[in-house]
């Protein structure tokens, strides 16, 4: 479970100053699946650096499993994404020069797992994405979506309790599109990780149990899987009609 | 993260970047490259320095002179005069000798084998029938003292027997060969105070190689020690130095007592010197021109610091994404720095042993020809240690890190968010 509570994050100082999250507040059961929703420089991707210890903003708690994690040493705050948290950002940050195995055994390189078990870990992501013929090849030799499922299996590797994928769909076409998001969705549903993610699509939001919309570094709404699925019925049938 | 996949990921970096990577290193290779030829030099320098020693000299023997005060050579004031032999110079500064009591007295230290005067003699001339006069220095023949045999056995050499540098056997028309063995050479000595001249006809018993490592040098005559104090005592007869010595030889009767042998005669009132204390200023000359080759070798590193720097603190800025990504994974401070850090110790590594390998082969093909040019003989200039180049390498390495410690510092201080940010 990750609770939020009152976060405030200031960028610059005195008359620069801009509240890039003010007094956010919001609950995710262990296990659920999270949109974070809101136009662009609204404070999604602020949230996301907050809530995985990337971050630390200026007042407020980050409680995960009990602990408060802007509380930790960064020693431990490390400690704590390198095992705990599997990360996609908006753009891949794939590392272009080195080969698709090396991409995704850094994070358990990082996490000190012991070089046996880190080839069937890395094997298994990769069958995991379907990358598995391109284990051998350079990074930067991949297509954009290619990329996309290196740094999903990157993600995955370290078998993270917490998954964030900043826009993991952002540039892509719609088939390659879905096949991103089933792999998350399946991933969630299979391990019981908690998946947020952070998106301009609704239609991708709507796939999720949960959905925080964000406005202006505040919390507009929050919907649960419920409360959704009855918009979602209203709005078909408006259509049909 | 561990510290094999550190490292691993570390090489992994500077191969991706090789042309960065060798040239950074090269400039290290420079100064490993002097060092390395500076310490082979000086290993060379001390051992061919040694050969000598111990070619020419007895470890059992020790050089004693009567005690010298300090001003006795001191010509900016007047001096006492003290009663005995000594040895005149202009000035009014004089060197006191040895006497008979002197070598007495030397005699009764224990274990002391034998005390030989140093007879400061030379033969007029030596020649030959029908050949002409040269001039000659005279020592006793000390078996202790090697050198290379062309003809004959020099063994317990009699009184009427002298042993001739192959020089002077080409000149007096002797060939290098057993033959020469036995023909006699004519020795003659003048008596400093009336010039009355003596020959002495001697038997040539053998024939050494004349060599440059031979302090006995080549226009010295060997001959047994009764001759050579016989040819001394005619030609100083009748003047001050009859019967008083410039120095003497002590012969300690073993090895291991050189030393309390030593003590025991500074402890009798007089100076003693082993052969090394003598040959000392030809290792600190070494020394110090090794020093010299060392210091242009540690100024060439000095310069492959700032590459070293310059290198890093690039590799960082291109590198800021692949840093934001690592720290935001979970890469610890500490793991982030020592990444940078063993770069920097892998471009040291690489530039000591390009540049050390490259002394070791430019030398080890230049020692003939050097050996040739200044005529060593079998003797090589260049004495490359196994322990140097582990040094050098090490040594290398270790100013590499240093060098990378502020980058490294940099690229763990990084925000992963900021350095994230930049695309
Ligand atoms: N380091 C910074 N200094 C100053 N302002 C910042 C900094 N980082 C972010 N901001 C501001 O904070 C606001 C929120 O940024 P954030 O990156 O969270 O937006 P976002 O919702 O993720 O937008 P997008 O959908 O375009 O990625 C923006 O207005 C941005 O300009
Ligand atoms: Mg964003």
């Amino acid at each position: 479970m990750i609770e939020v509570k009152h976060i405030t994050k200031t960028y610059g100082k005195k008359q620069n100053a801009f509240v890039a999250l003010d007094d956010v507040s919001l609950t995710i059961p262990k296990g659920a699946s999270v949109a974070i929703l809101g136009k662009s420089g609204s404070g999604k991707s602020t949230l996301m650096h907050a809530m995985s210890g990337l971050d630390r903003p200026e007042k407020g708690e980050v409680i995960i499993d009990g602990q408060n994690i802007l509380k930790l040493k960064q020693k431990a705050v490390d400690r704590f994404r390198a095992e705990k948290i599997g990360f996609i950002f908006q753009s891949f940050f794939v590392q272009g020069n080195e080969s698709v195995y090396d991409n995704v055994s850094l994070p358990l390189e990082i996490a000190r797992v012991s070089r046996g078990k880190r080839k069937a870990r890395v094997d298994e992501a990769l069958r995991a994405v379907e990358l598995t013929d391109k284990t051998k090849s350079k990074a930067r030799n991949l297509s954009g979506g290619q990329k996309q499922r290196l740094a999903i299996a990157r993600a995955i590797a370290n078998e993270p309790s917490i998954i964030f994928a900043d826009e993991p769909t952002g540039n892509l076409d719609s088939v390659t599109g879905d096949k991103i998001e089933k792999l998350l969705f399946g991933y969630n549903k299979q391990k019981n990780v908690t998946l947020i993610i952070v998106t301009h699509d609704p239609e991708l939001a709507a796939k999720c149990d949960m959905l925080v919309n964000i406005k202006d570094g505040k919390i507009e709404s929050i919907e649960q899987a419920d409360v959704k699925a009855a918009k979602v019925t209203r709005r078909v049938t408006k259509k049909v009609q | 993260m561990k510290l094999a996949d550190t490292i691993r990921r570390a090489g992994r970096s500077l191969r991706q970047a090789k042309a960065r990577t060798l040239l950074t290193s090269l400039a290290i290779g420079v100064g490993a490259f002097t060092i390395t030829l500076a310490l082979a030099a000086g290993a060379g320098g001390r051992q061919y320095a040694s050969d000598i020693i111990s070619s020419n000299t007895d470890v059992r023997e020790l050089y004693v002179q009567p005690k010298m005060d300090e001003g006795s050579m001191d010509f900016t004031k007047p001096q006492e005069y003290v009663e005995g032999p000594a040895m005149q110079f202009g000035g009014g500064a004089s060197m006191k000798m040895l006497t008979e009591d002197d070598l007495a007295k030397l005699e009764k230290i224990e274990n002391v084998a034998e005390v030989t005067p140093i007879y400061n003699a030379s033969a007029l001339y030596i020649t030959r029938e029908g050949q002409k006069k040269y001039q000659a220095g005279l020592e006793p023949y000390n078996a202790a003292i090697k050198s290379e045999v062309l003809a004959g056995v020099p063994g317990d050499i009699k009184e009427d027997e002298v042993i001739l540098p192959s020089a002077f056997a080409e000149v007096l028309g002797l060939p290098l060969a057993e033959e020469s063995i036995g023909k006699v050479v004519n020795v003659a000595m003048a008596n400093a105070a009336t010039g009355e001249e003596k020959m002495y006809p001697l038997k040539v018993r053998a024939i050494i190689k004349s060599s440059i490592l031979s302090a006995v040098g080549s226009t010295t005559l060997q001959t047994s020690r009764a001759t050579v104090a016989e040819m001394y005592d005619f030609s100083v007869e009748g003047t001050p130095l009859a019967k008083a010595y410039v120095g003497a030889t002590v012969m300690a009767n073993d090895e291991a007592n050189a030393e309390d042998v030593k003590q025991a005669v500074i402890d009798a009132g007089y100076d003693a010197q082993t052969a090394e204390d003598l040959m000392g200023f030809l290792f600190q000359f070494i020394n110090v021109l090794m020093g010299i080759l060392i210091g242009f070798g540690a100024l060439a590193v000095l310069t492959s610091v700032f590459g070293i720097i310059n290198t890093q603190y690039i590799s960082v800025l291109e590198r800021t994404q692949q840093i934001g990504l690592m720290k935001a994974l979970g890469m610890r401070r500490r793991d982030v720095g020592r990444l940078f850090k063993f770069e920097a110790a892998w471009i040291g590594f690489l530039g000591g042993a390009l540049g050390s390998g490259v002394a070791l082969l430019a030398g080890t093909m230049a020692n003939p020809w050097i050996s040739d040019t200044l005529s060593l003989g079998d003797s090589h200039l260049l004495i490359f240690q196994p322990w140097s180049f582990a040094a050098i390498i090490g040594g290398l390495m270790f100013v590499a890190v240093v060098s990378g410690i502020l980058p490294s510092r940099k690229a763990a201080k990084l925000d992963p968010i900021e350095a994230l940010r930049t695309e």
